[in-house]
Protein backbone atom coordinates (compact mmCIF):
# COMPACT_ATOMS: atom_id res chain seq x y z
CA UNK A 1 0.00 0.00 0.00
CA UNK A 2 1.27 3.41 -0.92
CA UNK A 3 1.94 5.24 2.32
CA UNK A 4 1.46 8.75 0.97
CA UNK A 5 -1.89 7.71 -0.47
CA UNK A 6 -2.85 6.34 2.88
CA UNK A 7 -1.90 9.59 4.59
CA UNK A 8 -4.13 11.54 2.25
CA UNK A 9 -7.14 9.24 2.36
CA UNK A 10 -7.23 8.16 5.94
CA UNK A 11 -9.19 10.53 8.15
CA UNK A 12 -7.28 12.03 11.05
CA UNK A 13 -8.84 11.07 14.35
CA UNK A 14 -6.01 11.39 16.82
CA UNK A 15 -3.58 14.22 17.45
CA UNK A 16 -1.67 14.96 20.63
CA UNK A 17 -2.31 18.42 22.02
CA UNK A 18 1.39 18.94 22.71
CA UNK A 19 2.33 18.39 19.05
CA UNK A 20 -0.37 20.75 17.81
CA UNK A 21 0.72 23.39 20.35
CA UNK A 22 4.30 22.98 19.09
CA UNK A 23 3.06 23.53 15.53
CA UNK A 24 1.15 26.62 16.61
CA UNK A 25 4.20 28.11 18.37
CA UNK A 26 6.61 27.33 15.52
CA UNK A 27 4.17 28.74 12.95
CA UNK A 28 3.89 31.97 14.97
CA UNK A 29 7.70 32.23 15.08
CA UNK A 30 7.83 31.66 11.32
CA UNK A 31 5.16 34.30 10.88
CA UNK A 32 7.21 36.82 12.91
CA UNK A 33 10.29 36.10 10.79
CA UNK A 34 8.46 36.41 7.45
CA UNK A 35 6.50 39.45 8.61
CA UNK A 36 9.79 41.15 9.48
CA UNK A 37 11.17 40.56 5.97
CA UNK A 38 7.88 41.62 4.39
CA UNK A 39 7.81 44.90 6.31
CA UNK A 40 11.47 45.44 5.45
CA UNK A 41 10.60 44.85 1.78
CA UNK A 42 7.78 47.37 1.68
CA UNK A 43 9.44 50.01 3.84
CA UNK A 44 12.34 50.97 1.68
CA UNK A 45 13.52 50.60 -1.86
CA UNK A 46 16.04 47.94 -0.88
CA UNK A 47 17.24 47.08 2.62
CA UNK A 48 20.62 48.73 3.20
CA UNK A 49 23.48 46.32 2.70
CA UNK A 50 24.91 44.83 5.82
CA UNK A 51 28.02 42.72 6.04
CA UNK A 52 25.90 39.57 6.33
CA UNK A 53 25.00 39.23 2.64
CA UNK A 54 21.25 39.54 3.18
CA UNK A 55 21.08 42.25 0.52
CA UNK A 56 22.15 39.88 -2.24
CA UNK A 57 19.50 37.32 -1.31
CA UNK A 58 16.72 39.80 -0.60
CA UNK A 59 17.22 41.78 -3.79
CA UNK A 60 17.82 38.77 -6.06
CA UNK A 61 15.36 37.73 -8.76
CA UNK A 62 14.36 34.85 -6.49
CA UNK A 63 13.04 37.21 -3.81
CA UNK A 64 9.73 37.78 -5.61
CA UNK A 65 7.23 35.64 -7.51
CA UNK A 66 4.98 37.50 -9.96
CA UNK A 67 5.98 40.74 -8.31
CA UNK A 68 5.00 39.52 -4.86
CA UNK A 69 7.78 39.24 -2.28
CA UNK A 70 8.22 35.61 -1.22
CA UNK A 71 8.44 36.88 2.37
CA UNK A 72 4.78 37.90 2.09
CA UNK A 73 3.82 34.47 0.74
CA UNK A 74 5.76 32.98 3.66
CA UNK A 75 3.92 35.17 6.17
CA UNK A 76 0.54 34.13 4.72
CA UNK A 77 1.62 30.47 4.77
CA UNK A 78 2.67 30.57 8.44
CA UNK A 79 -0.48 32.49 9.33
CA UNK A 80 -2.66 29.80 7.74
CA UNK A 81 -0.75 27.01 9.52
CA UNK A 82 -1.08 28.84 12.84
CA UNK A 83 -4.78 29.40 12.16
CA UNK A 84 -5.35 25.71 11.32
CA UNK A 85 -3.59 24.58 14.50
CA UNK A 86 -5.41 27.18 16.56
CA UNK A 87 -8.87 26.25 15.26
CA UNK A 88 -8.22 22.65 16.29
CA UNK A 89 -6.86 23.53 19.74
CA UNK A 90 -9.63 26.00 20.40
CA UNK A 91 -12.29 23.41 19.51
CA UNK A 92 -10.60 20.78 21.63
CA UNK A 93 -10.33 22.96 24.70
CA UNK A 94 -13.62 24.64 24.65
CA UNK A 95 -15.17 21.87 26.67
CA UNK A 96 -16.42 19.56 23.99
CA UNK A 97 -14.52 17.08 21.88
CA UNK A 98 -13.12 18.20 18.55
CA UNK A 99 -15.48 17.34 15.74
CA UNK A 100 -14.64 15.65 12.48
CA UNK A 101 -14.43 18.91 10.56
CA UNK A 102 -11.87 20.20 13.05
CA UNK A 103 -9.80 17.08 12.41
CA UNK A 104 -10.25 17.67 8.72
CA UNK A 105 -8.94 21.24 9.02
CA UNK A 106 -5.97 19.97 11.04
CA UNK A 107 -5.23 17.24 8.50
CA UNK A 108 -5.03 19.72 5.63
CA UNK A 109 -2.94 22.04 7.78
CA UNK A 110 -0.50 19.20 8.43
CA UNK A 111 -0.38 18.25 4.76
CA UNK A 112 0.28 21.88 3.82
CA UNK A 113 3.57 21.76 5.72
CA UNK A 114 4.92 19.61 2.86
CA UNK A 115 4.49 22.64 0.58
CA UNK A 116 6.36 24.84 3.06
CA UNK A 117 9.13 22.26 3.30
CA UNK A 118 9.53 22.09 -0.49
CA UNK A 119 9.58 25.88 -0.84
CA UNK A 120 12.20 26.17 1.91
CA UNK A 121 14.35 23.46 0.34
CA UNK A 122 14.25 25.35 -2.96
CA UNK A 123 15.18 28.68 -1.37
CA UNK A 124 18.00 27.11 0.63
CA UNK A 125 19.27 25.53 -2.60
CA UNK A 126 19.13 28.94 -4.30
CA UNK A 127 21.13 30.52 -1.48
CA UNK A 128 23.82 27.84 -1.43
CA UNK A 129 24.24 26.92 -5.09
CA UNK A 130 22.99 29.87 -7.12
CA UNK A 131 23.60 33.02 -5.08
CA UNK A 132 26.40 31.75 -2.84
CA UNK A 133 25.11 34.18 -0.21
CA UNK A 134 23.07 33.60 2.89
CA UNK A 135 20.32 35.50 4.57
CA UNK A 136 19.99 34.57 8.20
CA UNK A 137 16.25 35.30 8.33
CA UNK A 138 15.69 33.09 5.27
CA UNK A 139 17.63 30.24 6.84
CA UNK A 140 15.58 30.78 10.01
CA UNK A 141 12.44 30.35 7.95
CA UNK A 142 13.85 27.16 6.43
CA UNK A 143 14.39 25.84 9.95
CA UNK A 144 10.82 26.62 11.07
CA UNK A 145 9.46 24.96 7.89
CA UNK A 146 11.45 21.79 8.55
CA UNK A 147 10.32 21.70 12.20
CA UNK A 148 6.68 22.18 11.16
CA UNK A 149 7.00 19.30 8.73
CA UNK A 150 8.60 17.05 11.36
CA UNK A 151 5.84 17.68 13.91
CA UNK A 152 3.15 17.29 11.26
CA UNK A 153 4.64 14.01 10.06
CA UNK A 154 4.81 12.81 13.65
CA UNK A 155 1.06 13.36 14.10
CA UNK A 156 0.20 11.77 10.77
CA UNK A 157 2.35 8.70 11.38
CA UNK A 158 0.97 8.16 14.88
CA UNK A 159 -2.50 8.37 13.38
CA UNK A 160 -1.51 5.60 10.97
CA UNK A 161 -0.35 3.30 13.70
CA UNK A 162 -3.50 3.00 15.74
CA UNK B 1 -20.40 31.95 20.62
CA UNK B 2 -19.61 31.84 24.29
CA UNK B 3 -17.30 34.14 26.21
CA UNK B 4 -14.54 31.55 26.48
CA UNK B 5 -14.28 31.28 22.73
CA UNK B 6 -14.18 35.05 22.37
CA UNK B 7 -11.29 35.20 24.84
CA UNK B 8 -9.45 32.40 23.02
CA UNK B 9 -9.76 34.05 19.63
CA UNK B 10 -9.05 37.45 21.12
CA UNK B 11 -5.72 36.14 22.51
CA UNK B 12 -4.78 34.66 19.14
CA UNK B 13 -5.44 37.88 17.26
CA UNK B 14 -3.75 40.01 19.94
CA UNK B 15 -0.59 37.86 19.89
CA UNK B 16 -0.28 38.17 16.10
CA UNK B 17 -1.08 41.88 16.25
CA UNK B 18 1.54 42.45 18.94
CA UNK B 19 4.16 40.68 16.82
CA UNK B 20 3.52 42.92 13.81
CA UNK B 21 3.32 46.06 15.94
CA UNK B 22 6.50 45.10 17.83
CA UNK B 23 8.38 44.53 14.58
CA UNK B 24 7.37 47.88 13.13
CA UNK B 25 8.15 49.72 16.37
CA UNK B 26 11.55 48.08 16.92
CA UNK B 27 12.63 48.66 13.33
CA UNK B 28 11.90 52.37 13.56
CA UNK B 29 13.90 52.57 16.77
CA UNK B 30 16.86 50.61 15.41
CA UNK B 31 17.29 53.11 12.63
CA UNK B 32 17.46 56.14 14.86
CA UNK B 33 20.39 54.92 16.86
CA UNK B 34 23.46 55.64 14.79
CA UNK B 35 26.06 53.00 15.29
CA UNK B 36 29.00 54.64 13.63
CA UNK B 37 31.56 56.97 15.12
CA UNK B 38 32.66 60.31 13.71
CA UNK B 39 34.05 60.39 10.16
CA UNK B 40 37.57 61.68 9.58
CA UNK B 41 37.68 65.38 8.64
CA UNK B 42 37.32 66.16 4.95
CA UNK B 43 40.71 66.44 3.29
CA UNK B 44 42.10 67.14 -0.17
CA UNK B 45 42.33 63.38 -0.70
CA UNK B 46 38.52 63.13 -0.63
CA UNK B 47 36.27 63.04 -3.68
CA UNK B 48 34.38 66.27 -3.26
CA UNK B 49 31.93 68.38 -5.18
CA UNK B 50 29.87 71.43 -4.32
CA UNK B 51 31.04 74.61 -2.60
CA UNK B 52 33.79 74.20 0.02
CA UNK B 53 31.99 76.61 2.37
CA UNK B 54 28.53 75.01 1.95
CA UNK B 55 26.41 74.99 5.13
CA UNK B 56 25.87 71.23 4.74
CA UNK B 57 28.58 68.65 4.13
CA UNK B 58 27.26 65.23 3.20
CA UNK B 59 29.58 62.23 3.45
CA UNK B 60 28.44 58.99 1.86
CA UNK B 61 30.17 55.72 2.72
CA UNK B 62 29.23 53.44 -0.11
CA UNK B 63 29.93 50.31 -2.09
CA UNK B 64 29.67 50.58 -5.88
CA UNK B 65 28.32 47.02 -6.18
CA UNK B 66 25.77 47.17 -3.35
CA UNK B 67 22.20 47.13 -4.72
CA UNK B 68 20.90 49.52 -2.05
CA UNK B 69 23.72 51.98 -2.87
CA UNK B 70 22.78 51.76 -6.55
CA UNK B 71 19.14 52.39 -5.64
CA UNK B 72 20.13 55.44 -3.57
CA UNK B 73 22.26 56.93 -6.34
CA UNK B 74 19.43 58.64 -8.30
CA UNK B 75 17.96 59.89 -5.03
CA UNK B 76 21.26 61.48 -3.98
CA UNK B 77 21.62 63.07 -7.42
CA UNK B 78 18.09 64.46 -7.24
CA UNK B 79 18.72 65.90 -3.78
CA UNK B 80 22.01 67.50 -4.87
CA UNK B 81 20.44 68.95 -8.02
CA UNK B 82 17.33 70.37 -6.43
CA UNK B 83 18.44 71.44 -2.96
CA UNK B 84 18.11 75.17 -2.29
CA UNK B 85 20.69 74.73 0.47
CA UNK B 86 24.20 74.39 -0.97
CA UNK B 87 25.67 70.96 -0.23
CA UNK B 88 29.24 69.80 -0.29
CA UNK B 89 29.19 66.13 -1.25
CA UNK B 90 31.96 63.73 -0.21
CA UNK B 91 32.13 60.11 -1.36
CA UNK B 92 34.14 57.49 0.53
CA UNK B 93 34.63 53.88 -0.49
CA UNK B 94 33.49 51.02 1.66
CA UNK B 95 33.63 47.97 -0.66
CA UNK B 96 32.11 45.05 1.25
CA UNK B 97 33.82 41.64 1.11
CA UNK B 98 30.74 39.81 -0.21
CA UNK B 99 30.66 41.98 -3.34
CA UNK B 100 33.42 40.46 -5.41
CA UNK B 101 33.78 43.30 -7.93
CA UNK B 102 33.21 46.19 -5.53
CA UNK B 103 36.91 46.74 -4.83
CA UNK B 104 38.02 46.77 -8.46
CA UNK B 105 35.07 49.05 -9.27
CA UNK B 106 36.32 51.43 -6.59
CA UNK B 107 39.79 51.24 -8.23
CA UNK B 108 38.16 52.15 -11.56
CA UNK B 109 36.54 55.20 -10.00
CA UNK B 110 39.92 56.19 -8.55
CA UNK B 111 41.50 55.84 -11.99
CA UNK B 112 38.79 58.10 -13.41
CA UNK B 113 39.43 60.56 -10.58
CA UNK B 114 43.05 60.82 -11.76
CA UNK B 115 41.63 62.30 -14.96
CA UNK B 116 39.15 64.47 -13.05
CA UNK B 117 36.06 62.35 -13.71
CA UNK B 118 35.36 60.53 -10.47
CA UNK B 119 31.68 61.48 -10.30
CA UNK B 120 30.98 60.62 -13.92
CA UNK B 121 32.54 57.16 -13.47
CA UNK B 122 30.94 56.36 -10.11
CA UNK B 123 27.60 57.46 -11.57
CA UNK B 124 27.94 55.02 -14.47
CA UNK B 125 29.10 52.24 -12.16
CA UNK B 126 26.03 52.70 -9.96
CA UNK B 127 23.62 53.01 -12.88
CA UNK B 128 24.89 49.94 -14.71
CA UNK B 129 25.66 47.69 -11.73
CA UNK B 130 23.85 44.80 -13.43
CA UNK B 131 26.29 44.83 -16.35
CA UNK B 132 29.41 44.16 -14.30
CA UNK B 133 28.52 42.89 -10.82
CA UNK B 134 28.74 39.21 -11.67
CA UNK B 135 31.55 39.26 -14.25
CA UNK B 136 34.71 37.28 -13.62
CA UNK B 137 36.74 40.31 -14.70
CA UNK B 138 34.81 43.55 -15.20
CA UNK B 139 37.83 45.63 -16.35
CA UNK B 140 36.83 45.64 -20.05
CA UNK B 141 33.36 46.92 -19.19
CA UNK B 142 34.94 49.64 -17.04
CA UNK B 143 37.22 50.58 -19.95
CA UNK B 144 34.06 50.97 -22.04
CA UNK B 145 32.67 53.42 -19.49
CA UNK B 146 36.01 55.27 -19.52
CA UNK B 147 35.71 55.68 -23.28
CA UNK B 148 32.15 56.86 -22.91
CA UNK B 149 33.05 59.70 -20.54
CA UNK B 150 36.01 60.75 -22.67
CA UNK B 151 38.93 59.44 -20.64
CA UNK B 152 42.28 58.41 -22.03
CA UNK B 153 41.50 54.68 -21.95
CA UNK B 154 45.07 53.41 -21.92
CA UNK B 155 45.98 55.64 -19.00
CA UNK B 156 42.73 54.65 -17.26
CA UNK B 157 43.55 50.95 -17.61
CA UNK B 158 47.01 51.26 -16.12
CA UNK B 159 45.83 53.63 -13.38
CA UNK B 160 43.04 51.24 -12.41
CA UNK B 161 45.54 48.57 -11.34
CA UNK B 162 48.08 50.97 -9.92
CA UNK B 163 49.10 50.92 -6.28
CA UNK B 164 47.90 54.51 -5.97
CA UNK B 165 44.33 53.48 -6.83
CA UNK B 166 44.45 50.39 -4.61
CA UNK B 167 45.91 52.29 -1.67
CA UNK B 168 43.34 55.05 -1.99
CA UNK B 169 40.48 52.52 -1.80
CA UNK B 170 42.12 50.59 1.03
CA UNK B 171 42.66 53.75 3.08
CA UNK B 172 38.99 54.75 2.76
CA UNK B 173 37.75 51.25 3.49
CA UNK B 174 39.96 51.07 6.59
CA UNK B 175 38.62 54.37 7.82
CA UNK B 176 35.02 53.17 7.33
CA UNK B 177 35.80 50.00 9.30
CA UNK B 178 37.59 51.95 12.01
CA UNK B 179 34.62 54.18 12.74
CA UNK B 180 32.31 51.16 12.71
CA UNK B 181 30.17 51.68 9.61
CA UNK B 182 27.87 48.65 9.62
CA UNK B 183 25.84 49.13 6.46
CA UNK B 184 26.09 50.71 3.06
CA UNK B 185 25.14 53.31 2.16
CA UNK B 186 25.67 55.28 5.36
CA UNK B 187 25.17 59.03 5.18
CA UNK B 188 26.57 61.72 7.46
CA UNK B 189 25.35 65.29 7.44
CA UNK B 190 27.77 67.74 9.08
CA UNK B 191 29.50 64.86 10.84
CA UNK B 192 26.32 63.25 12.21
CA UNK B 193 24.99 59.95 10.95
CA UNK B 194 21.43 60.09 9.64
CA UNK B 195 18.98 57.23 9.30
CA UNK B 196 18.76 55.97 5.72
CA UNK B 197 16.17 58.30 4.14
CA UNK B 198 13.15 56.46 2.75
CA UNK B 199 12.53 58.95 -0.03
CA UNK B 200 13.17 62.41 -1.44
CA UNK B 201 11.09 64.33 1.11
CA UNK B 202 12.78 62.63 4.06
CA UNK B 203 16.23 63.30 2.58
CA UNK B 204 15.35 66.96 2.01
CA UNK B 205 14.06 67.31 5.57
CA UNK B 206 17.29 65.81 6.97
CA UNK B 207 19.35 68.32 4.98
CA UNK B 208 17.20 71.23 6.14
CA UNK B 209 17.57 70.04 9.74
CA UNK B 210 21.35 69.79 9.36
CA UNK B 211 21.57 73.32 7.93
CA UNK B 212 19.89 74.87 10.98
Amino acid sequence: MNNSKLLLKRPLNRASTASVVAILVIAILGFADSAFLTIEHYRGVVPPCTTAGCDIVLTSVFSAIWGMPVALLGAVYYLLIALGAFIFLEAKHIGKAAESHHFSILKWTLLATILGLLMSLWFTYVQIFILGSYCLYCLGSALTSVLLFVFALNILIKNENI
Amino acid sequence: MNIKRVIFWGCFVVVLGLIVWGLIASMGKGQNTGTAGTPAPVSSADHSRGPVDAPVTMIEYSDLQCPACGAYHPLVEKVLASSTIPIRMIYRHYPLPQHKNAFVAAQASEAAAMQGKFWEMSGLLFTYQDQWSELADPREVFAGYALRIGLNVEKFKSDMDSDIAKNAVTAQRDEAQKIGINKTPTFFLNGKEIESPQGYEQFKAAIEAAAK
